[in-house]
């Protein structure tokens, strides 16, 4: 509205139009039913009744209501902690050494040429193979123990993220890097503001399919062959043939991965993306 | 908003082949990339010189599994079961993603619906998916089928409604002022805008999909590669693992280089929808 009223009024002709032209459009009564957050809890909603209708209507589905109450109580045996914290444990360990390896490996890929032609096959060869063969390979070698799912997680996500790195590192800004030449800016500076930002955005994506993956990978050794962790406790109450238990710590799993993905991963992503859509980087 | 971003199999899938599309095809490429696989065996021979063999088994023994596993005909028995079941779960991921794809890319309340929805089924472990084929159809080849379902029916919806976003929209007026049937405007605009995006969907989820129906063989199949991995488990059968693991690995880039590569040529040939989606952005 302000903006026409401006532009009019610039002309000094505001009597000519009536108001009714210049005010905002009316909106229905019911305009907040079709508005996107009514739309999303709409599917929120929609989403839990449909379980719990399934849930009590095939008996070997569990409903929402059933896990949330098995939950309560193994929240009271002290099991979600102590398992969620050793989970945690593992993939914090496991992702730390991914993100070291595989930004050296990507980088070196990117440098030298020899270095890619040597790994490149090997990398790709890691991307097809699944985690859950890793998994069952790991149990077999190392039984329970703590390095089963470190190994697991880092030769599963490595190749992710070098992947995601050797993009980053061969698609620098070339014509922003040509000006730089052109104005004989400094290669420190170069590196500084050009080459490090554009990389980031592509280490940061791929770090966050790394997590994703790692995470995954944990979950798998655990579930196959552990004593301890969330992947364990979920196949323990597969033993003891209890559909809310697995529903439970699926749920367990599921809301770890996701509420780290929306509220850390997602804002890192955006954080590196900033600067080539906003700009407000280069006006400093 | 967000359809037309690119999701993160997408990202990933990208930077998978500026790798291997990466340096042209010389002999010094294939020099150091043959290095480097002979160095792999190189590692993996000495290792196996140096432990138990029933851990880990020298190159030659598994290449004899693998042999063993040819001629009985065990290897294609399994993996037409898996492509089977793969294949139904896409059939069924199409007919549920392609609708509301279509939903998502035409109606602002549709896509702001089910945006939760994709995010959801995207991103969840693919361990729960497998505990999900279970309890809902214990052993069963409809339980991999029906994971893969929700596991490949969102990027399938993602991309049909980038799609239907794409489509030209002076090209629907001018066929509705040239008085078009809505039908001959679907066939002659619509699929062809929609079908390419789709078909990018189909590639970079496939490897994906694979993966999943494997895992939920190895809960509940009777056959298929993911219940002969986890026979070889069981039986602590470190030989038989590696051998179907390398079968897994051959099978995966034989599907992608002489099934989905030549598609791939023959449906972009006339349409690039990476460009179509930077045009839009």
């Amino acid at each position: 509205m302000s903006e026409v009223q401006a532009a009019v009024r610039g002309h000094g002709a505001t009597d000519d139009i009536p108001a009714s032209l210049l005010a905002p459009p009316a909106r229905p009564w019911w305009w907040w039913l079709t508005s996107d957050r009514a739309a999303r809890y709409t599917a929120r909603l929609a989403f839990l009744v449909v379980w719990q209708w399934a849930g009590s209507t095939f008996q070997d589905i569990p409903a929402p209501l059933g896990t949330l109450e098995f939950l309560r109580e193994e929240f009271a045996r002290g099991e979600v902690f102590r398992n969620v914290g050793i989970s945690l444990f593992r993939a914090v360990i496991g992702l730390s050494l991914v993100l070291v390896l595989g930004i050296a490996i990507g980088i070196a890929m990117a440098r030298w040429w020899r270095v890619r032609f040597f790994l490149t096959d090997l990398i790709l060869v890691g991307i097809t193979l699944p985690a859950f063969i890793w998994a069952l390979l790991v149990v077999m070698w190392w039984g329970f123990s703590n390095i089963g799912p470190i190994t697991v997680c880092v030769v599963s996500a490595t190749p992710q993220l070098v992947v995601n790195t050797f993009q980053g590192a061969t698609a620098t800004p070339g014509k922003l890097l040509a000006m730089s030449d052109a104005y004989r800016v400094g290669t420190r500076r170069q590196f500084r503001w050009l080459v490090i930002p554009s990389m980031m955005e592509y280490i940061a994506a791929g770090f966050r399919s790394a997590v994703l993956a790692g995470w995954g990978a944990v979950l798998l050794v655990e579930w196959f062959g552990n004593d301890k962790g969330v992947g364990f406790r979920a196949h323990y109450w597969y033993d003891a043939h209890s559909f809310e238990g697995m529903m439970g710590w699926g749920l367990v799993m599921m809301v770890i991965i996701l509420s780290f993905d929306r509220i850390v991963m997602d804002r890192v992503v955006r954080h590196f993306r900033s600067w080539r859509i906003g700009g407000q980087q280069w006006s400093r | 908003m967000a359809t037309t971003e690119k999701t993160l199999e997408e990202l990933e899938q990208d930077a998978i082949d500026s790798l291997a599309s990466s340096g042209r095809r010389t002999r010094s490429k294939f020099l150091y990339s043959s290095l480097g696989a002979l160095s792999f065996l190189a590692v993996w021979t000495y290792f196996s010189t140096v432990l138990e063999p029933y851990v880990l088994p020298s190159p030659l023994a598994v290449g004899t599994r693998m042999w063993e596993l040819i001629v009985s005909g065990d290897v294609f028995i399994n993996f037409g079961s898996s492509f089977l079941k793969t294949m139904a779960g896409w059939a069924l991921a199409l007919a549920l993603g392609i609708p509301i794809g279509l939903l998502m890319g035409r109606y602002r309340y549709a896509r702001a619906f089910f945006h939760d929805f994709v995010y959801l089924f995207a991103n969840v472990p693919l361990l729960v998916y497998a505990v999900i084929a279970i309890i809902v159809f214990g052993i069963s080849p409809w339980g991999p089928a029906f994971v893969v379902m929700l596991e490949a029916f969102t990027g399938i919806a993602i991309n049909v409604a980038a799609g239907v976003e794409s489509i030209d929209r002076g090209l629907l007026a001018m066929s509705r002022s040239f008085r078009r049937s809505s039908g001959r405007t679907a066939r002659s605009i619509v699929i062809p805008s929609v079908v390419p995006f789709l078909f990018a969907s189909g590639r970079v989820s496939f490897a994906n999909s694979w993966k999943l129906a494997a895992l939920a063989e190895t809960f509940g199949g009777y056959l298929g590669i993911g219940f002969q991995l986890e026979k070889a488990f069981q039986t602590f059968s470190v030989v038989t693992l590696l051998a179907w693991m390398f079968f897994f690995v051959i099978f995966v880039i034989m599907v992608e280089r002489l099934l989905i590569a030549p598609a791939e040529r023959k449906v972009f040939a006339w349409r690039d929808p990476a460009g179509a989606r930077e045009q839009m952005a």
